[in-house]
């Protein structure tokens, strides 16, 4: 824009708006990954009958994923 | 405040069906109701907004100008330029125009006599929220094509042996969780604005009507809450609209980023 007048001085931290969607995509992973191993382990109880022992392996399998890909995708390059 | 007078009338608690606003006009139906004539009243103030602000543009900007133009460069500079780069800028008036679109639909919340935002029923953010779904997916085909954009969103840098176990974590967070989250941010935020403020005046209402004359003097501190609760809405109204224009922008970002 010509003119553009920028009455805000320019940030020099852009920390705050990347850490805030670092911060939420690495949520995302935490949770994501739980539930969807979860999901499947449970799919598997009910499948096999066992009473509960493959949703909770699904879910540590789900954590340590997504430990895992916030590690590969938002750890330091 | 054409319904207000169910809310005089002070049913306490409050319900969900505050949330479904009855029709203006008879036989309108859902197309005309509170929420949808905020709506387009956001619209009409945005457009009038900055067409009277750029109409004559001046090198020393006047009041309205300077304003516009404060507005742009946030979403210029602090979002499209910062978050996603150089490239980003052609994304800056469409960012804009998303944030002040939400931050006007969510002040709605807390202007008297309203106080409800269009955003605290779901339709409005989801909407939202599957435009920008759809736009970084629809770019990041465009930019590195169908197969190799999917390859390089669901493989991570991993050794094969881990495919299985992150190929459907990257699935679910990418491409379910992250609508789903925005839609739900922006909704339960309004949404549970909206309810707390509601329970404090009602309660307020509730109290002063109480029997005992020891819980009438409470209503005074219930509606003190809902006063000082007004500004902590504020906050969060201008902070959800950014969080929802910066987690777009980051969507974009990862859909053009080359990536490892």
């Amino acid at each position: 824009m010509a003119g553009d007048q920028n009455p805000n001085p320019p940030r020099g931290d852009d920390d705050p708006p990347l850490g805030a969607s670092q911060g939420w995509s690495a949520v995302a992973y935490l949770i994501g990954g739980i539930a969807v191993w979860g999901l499947i382990g449970w799919m598997v109880d009910r499948w096999l009958g066992t009473n509960g022992i493959a949703a909770a392996v699904g879910a540590v399998i789900g954590a340590a994923g997504g430990v895992y890909l916030i590690v590969r995708r938002l750890g330091a390059k | 405040m054409l319904e207000r007078p169910a809310v005089l009338a002070a049913e306490f608690p409050p319900s969900v069906e505050e949330f479904f606003t009855p029709s203006l006009i008879a036989g309108a139906g859902d197309w005309l109701t509170k929420f949808t004539l905020y709506t387009w009243v956001t619209v009409a103030l945005l457009i009038i907004f900055f067409l009277v602000a750029y109409r004559n543009p001046k090198l020393v900007p006047t009041k309205t100008q300077w304003i516009a133009e404060s507005v742009y460069g946030f979403g210029r500079n602090t979002v499209a330029k910062d978050m996603i780069g150089p490239e980003g800028i052609r994304f800056a008036p469409y960012l804009t125009t998303l944030f002040v679109f939400i931050l006007v639909m969510n002040f709605y919340a807390i202007v008297p006599g309203i106080q409800i935002s269009p955003n605290s029923h779901i339709a409005f953010p989801a909407i939202l929220a599957v435009i920008s779904y759809v736009m970084f997916i629809w770019l990041g085909v465009r930019k590195h094509g169908f197969g190799k954009y999917f390859k390089t969103a669901l493989m991570p840098p991993a050794p094969w042996f881990m495919m299985p176990i992150l190929i459907p974590i990257e699935l679910f967070s990418t491409f379910i969780a992250r609508p789903a989250t925005l839609a739900l941010r922006l909704f339960a935020n309004m949404f549970a604005g909206h309810m707390i403020l509601l329970v404090f005046t009602l309660g307020g209402f509730a109290l002063f009507n109480a029997d005992s004359l020891w819980i009438k003097p409470l209503s005074l501190l219930s509606w003190l809450m809902a006063v000082v609760l007004t500004f902590l809405e504020f906050l969060i109204i201008v902070l959800q609209s950014y969080v929802f224009v910066v987690l777009t922008s980051s969507y974009i970002q990862g859909a053009l980023a080359d990536e490892h």
